[in-house]
């Protein structure tokens, strides 16, 4: 070092005389190679996943606006019906009659992803299909605590826009799963 | 002093065509599921990266973790790698990205309190402390030393431009960092290290 070297120059100097590379541990290639998912066409890979976090957010957002409408149409109809029972609904549950039509139309199109999505699992990579059941039972949960709370409260507003954008989301996710398995 | 500075500024840079031509047609493969092409693109990127992730970090199992990361996030994101793009720059992205969700991370958890005041102008001063200071300071590895005991934030801002040799904007769109912290967090960080080294 030069006795007229200034300290930001002698600190430059020593920065730019740092290695640019380290080696890393020698075993640390074999760990990331066992965290490689396979590439296939069929991969899904984080983007994708994230996309769909995302899009079930917006759904949710979304459901809102729809709840707004079910809770005005539930003004002209304030009556509780029945719903139609499914092998995965108690029969005991109670909603009120807007939300009832509203759940029949959503389970008829959760039977048709999911006739769809069954059809193209195969072509789905495992990991992906885990991620898409785990999703869905999350949004399963979600619309069980919301049913059950709408039994005990029906008049309960957020509850009913909760109810609507968990069963938005779970149809969003699976049209979107269905969209990510290539047709056989 | 122009020609430091200038070996500085262009590190980042250093990629010769024909490397990048090398790396281009590994690319491609690596894209195809070719795992032995991505091995040898970790080969010869891995240094760079566990160098830049163990000067962010400090920490070497930490820096350990954030290469792996990387390497597990490139190869999810390389089919969507633009080819006109510098390799080594996106794969220090990615580690960049990695280590701030980490910290996120850490913060939300509040598990780890010595982080919490990452962005703490206070916690300079009790930081900086921590760095022995010998008669013969002024060597590469003190120097790193130095950087090592630097707060997190003001660590990132130094090794990202004087180390790595990233511009302001580089770095603002990898951290999102407003100019004027990461001016000041520069300014810090050289202030930090010439008291840590004596010069």
């Amino acid at each position: 070092m030069s006795e007229h070297t200034s300290p930001d120059d002698r600190l430059n100097e020593l920065t730019a005389a740092l290695s640019s590379e380290i080696a890393p541990p020698s075993d640390l290639w074999p760990a990331i190679r066992g965290e490689l998912a396979p590439r296939t066409r069929r991969t899904i890979h984080w983007d994708t996943r994230w996309r769909l976090a995302a899009a079930a957010l917006l759904v949710a957002a979304s459901s809102s606006i729809l709840t707004m409408f079910a809770m005005r149409a539930r003004e002209h109809a304030p009556a509780t019906v029945a719903v139609t029972p499914r092998d995965t609904a108690p029969v005991t549950q109670r909603l009120p009659a807007h939300l009832a039509v509203a759940e029949r139309g959503y389970e008829r199109s959760v039977d048709a992803l999911w006739r769809t999505l069954d059809e193209r699992r195969d072509s789905l990579a495992p990991s992906t299909v885990a991620t898409v059941e785990r999703s869905l039972r999350i949004a399963d949960s979600a619309i069980a605590e919301a049913r059950s709370a709408l039994e005990q409260d029906p008049s309960n507003r957020v509850l009913a826009e909760l109810f609507v954008s968990n069963y938005e989301r779970k149809i969003d996710l699976l049209r979107r799963a269905t969209e990510l398995a290539p047709r056989t | 002093m122009a020609r430091v500075l200038s070996l500085v500024q262009h590190r980042v840079s250093i990629e010769s065509p024909r490397v990048a031509r090398r790396d281009d047609a590994l690319v491609d493969r690596a894209r195809r599921g070719d795992v032995d092409a991505f091995e040898l693109l970790y080969r010869q990127h891995a240094g760079r990266v566990y160098a830049l992730c163990l000067r962010l970090a400090a920490d070497p199992v930490v820096a350990r973790e954030l290469v792996q990361d990387t390497f597990v996030k490139a190869w999810d994101a390389l089919p969507r790698f633009r080819a006109d793009a510098s390799l080594t720059t996106w794969l220090h992205r990615i580690a960049v990205n990695a280590l701030l969700e980490r910290r996120r991370g850490e913060k939300r958890r509040a598990a780890r309190v010595s982080l919490a005041g990452d962005e703490d102008e206070d916690e300079d001063e009790r930081d900086i402390a921590g760095v022995v200071i010998g008669p013969d300071v002024a060597t590469a590895i003190d120097l790193e030393r130095a950087i090592g005991a630097l707060p997190p934030g003001v660590r990132r801002a130094f090794v990202l431009h004087d180390v790595e040799g990233y511009t302001h904007e580089e770095i603002a769109t990898m951290t999102g960092l407003a100019a004027g912290t990461l001016r000041a967090q520069l300014h810090r960080a050289r202030q930090l290290l010439k008291r840590a080294l004596s010069l």
